[in-house]
């Protein structure tokens, strides 16, 4: 598989404050490829300096096997871009707003209007064309801004935080149309989010703090390295659990034991067969794993 | 090149869009002709009737006509700048918003973004300055007509160059900003400076020869000379006509700037349109190589 973003050894501060260091990692062309940290960690300050908004210490970016710094304009037709906060005109029309974004990659006339009929119809804003930009409803510019990004139909798609603060409704529109734009069009996705869940489907994740790569691998494998099992044991008093001597926890109607492994899980049970009639074992989720890496909390945007 | 004419197309409709900032723009230059007409005419016809040589009398209609002619001059001198400045902001609010983001992970190069932001706030200005210059032009055939078709092209041709020539230099300086408070900020240094350093408020032979020399160097100098000197033309013409004898008429040309002289030689009307030009040529260039040259920090 081709290596479509290369970034090696990449470096950056303001001032005294170090907000990249170091930085090196590759993404796959067609892979769902996620970065997560909490905010100040360094992801937007990555994408921008992938993107050529903000310029480089030292290191190397290359994307699609031109260098960022000297070959942006080969690279600008291919990124196409979902910035945290919509970077549309509000006081203009969704049809003007993307005519005019349109017009920027050569597509106008008949093309535009053939290219924004597909688009309004994949992310389903036909009735909004004509309405102020201003005038919409967070999960409607989102939409909006997702067009404007896959206007010229790019190979690799940057998503900053693009669901945070929408609702589950419209953050499943907008994953089932990247979902269905990668496999149709192997299209590859770059993204940052606060959401677990999301960064539980990608191909890879790198977890960042404080600018540099604190685990890095597929949700499988940091799960695996850095949250244990728990398993959930039914129809038990709890004077058996104790006798296990391992640590747990009393829910509702059940018990839920941690343990490091699945080997370790498998061991119990079966040096325990009596007490495992009724139970299920769960691996960790991607929050157990990010907690473990970085000692901190995400939930929903905010550090915990 | 249809990036470049969307783009003009793009801030074009931003700016009508904001409905405010269109109207505040369009009557600011004719807030100012009624404060002139209102508390200035008076006193420059005093003024110029009091400078009068011996033993010539001057019709109520020619007298009218020179001053309010002066007036509106100054007036379109002043507004081609200010309004450049007032509404040429677009360029500021897309840093401040950060749509900026949004066009610089396109292909589109900055010099052809300097180019749109240039071109239409050209325009909107435009649009507005000439309707300052036909409300003038009313005001003027009120007061007493002595503009021939020629002068009437002249003008207009003036108020384009110096709209251009103050778009150009809004440009060139709104480049370096990045909040509407400092937009605001440095509109409202403009609008009040301008003014007295084109010598449309007081012309410029009033000042000390030092300060003369300096404002020689300023463009808007040669501008507001020019807009006058047309739009002067017919009423020095009318004064001959009724026999000012020609050392007067230098004087009263002196007096008002539509004699310029740089370095003790008289500056003609071709001249300063030259430099006029120059200007606009000049600063455009740097805007646009500014944008060219610009990096990311």
């Amino acid at each position: 598989m081709d290596h479509i973003i290369e970034i090696e050894h990449l470096c950056k501060s303001f001032g005294d404050i170090k907000a990249v260091q170091d930085l090196s990692f590759i993404v796959k062309k067609g892979e769902l490829f996620a970065f997560l940290g909490i905010n100040g960690a360094g992801k937007s300050t990555t994408i921008s300096m992938l993107c050529g908004q903000l310029k480089k210490d030292s290191g190397k970016i290359s994307v699609c096997g031109n260098d960022v710094e000297h070959n942006f304009d080969k690279i600008s037709r291919k990124i196409g871009v979902v910035f945290q906060n919509s970077v549309l005109d509000a006081p203009l029309t969704v049809r003007d707003n993307l005519r005019s974004r349109a017009s920027l990659y050569g597509i106008t006339g008949k093309k535009f209007e053939k290219r924004l009929s597909e688009l309004a119809e994949l992310l389903d804003f036909s009735d909004l064309l004509s309405r102020p930009l201003g005038k919409l409803s967070g999960g409607q510019k989102r939409r909006i801004d997702i067009a404007r990004a896959l206007l010229h139909e790019p190979e690799i798609l940057i998503l900053d935080e693009p669901t945070t603060g929408l609702d589950p409704q419209t953050r499943r529109l907008l994953w089932d149309v990247v979902n269905t734009l990668r496999k149709e069009n192997q299209m590859t996705v770059f993204l940052t989010t606060h959401y677990m869940e999301e960064a539980a489907d990608a191909d890879y994740i790198i977890i960042l703090d404080s600018g540099k790569i604190a685990a890095k691998g597929t949700p499988l494998s940091l799960k695996n390295e850095y949250a244990g099992d728990f398993i959930t044991l039914y129809g038990i008093e709890e004077a058996s659990v104790k006798q296990l001597g391992m640590e747990y926890e009393a829910l509702r109607d059940a018990f839920r034991i941690s343990v490091p492994n699945t080997a370790k899980a498998t061991e119990l049970i079966l040096s325990h067969s009596s007490l495992f009639k009724d139970y299920e074992i769960i691996k960790g989720n991607m929050d157990d794993v990010f907690l473990a890496v970085t000692g901190k909390k995400l939930a929903g945007g905010s550090e915990k | 090149m249809t990036g470049l004419f969307n783009m003009i197309r793009r801030n074009l409709r931003l700016f009508f869009k904001d409905k405010g900032l269109f109207f505040s723009s369009l009557i600011t230059p004719l807030i100012l002709l009624v404060l002139y007409a209102t508390f200035l005419a008076n006193i420059y016809k005093d003024s110029f009737a009091s400078v009068l040589p011996q033993g010539i009398t001057v019709e109520d209609e020619l007298l009218n006509s020179t001053v309010v002619c002066q007036l509106t001059a100054s007036l379109l001198a002043v507004c081609c700048v200010t309004v450049a400045f007032c509404s040429n902001l677009l360029m500021i609010n897309d840093k401040a918003n950060k749509n900026i983001n949004d066009f610089k992970v396109s292909p589109v190069k900055n010099s052809t973004m300097a180019v749109g932001y240039y071109f239409a706030s050209a325009a909107s200005t435009l649009i507005i300055t000439f309707t300052a210059l036909a409300v003038c032009l009313v005001y003027i055939a009120t007061q007493g007509w002595y503009l021939s078709f020629a002068d009437v092209l002249f003008v207009i041709g003036d108020v384009f160059m110096l709209t251009l020539f103050g778009t150009a230099l809004s440009s060139c300086i709104n480049f370096f900003l990045s909040t509407s408070g400092q937009a605001s900020a440095v509109g409202t240094i403009v609008s009040a400076g301008y003014g007295f350093l084109c010598g449309a408020y007081m012309p410029i032979s009033n000042f000390s020869e030092g300060l003369q020399n300096v404002l020689m160097f300023l463009p808007g100098t040669y501008g507001t000379s020019l807009i006058r000197n047309h739009m002067m033309r017919g009423v020095f013409a009318e004064m001959q006509a009724c026999g000012f004898p020609d050392e007067a008429m230098v004087g009263i040309r002196d007096g008002i700037d539509c004699n310029l002289y740089f370095g003790g030689n008289e500056v003609s009307t071709g001249l300063m349109a030259a430099v006029l030009i120059g200007s606009v040529v000049l600063f455009t260039g740097i805007f646009v190589l500014m944008n060219k040259l610009k990096k990311n920090r």
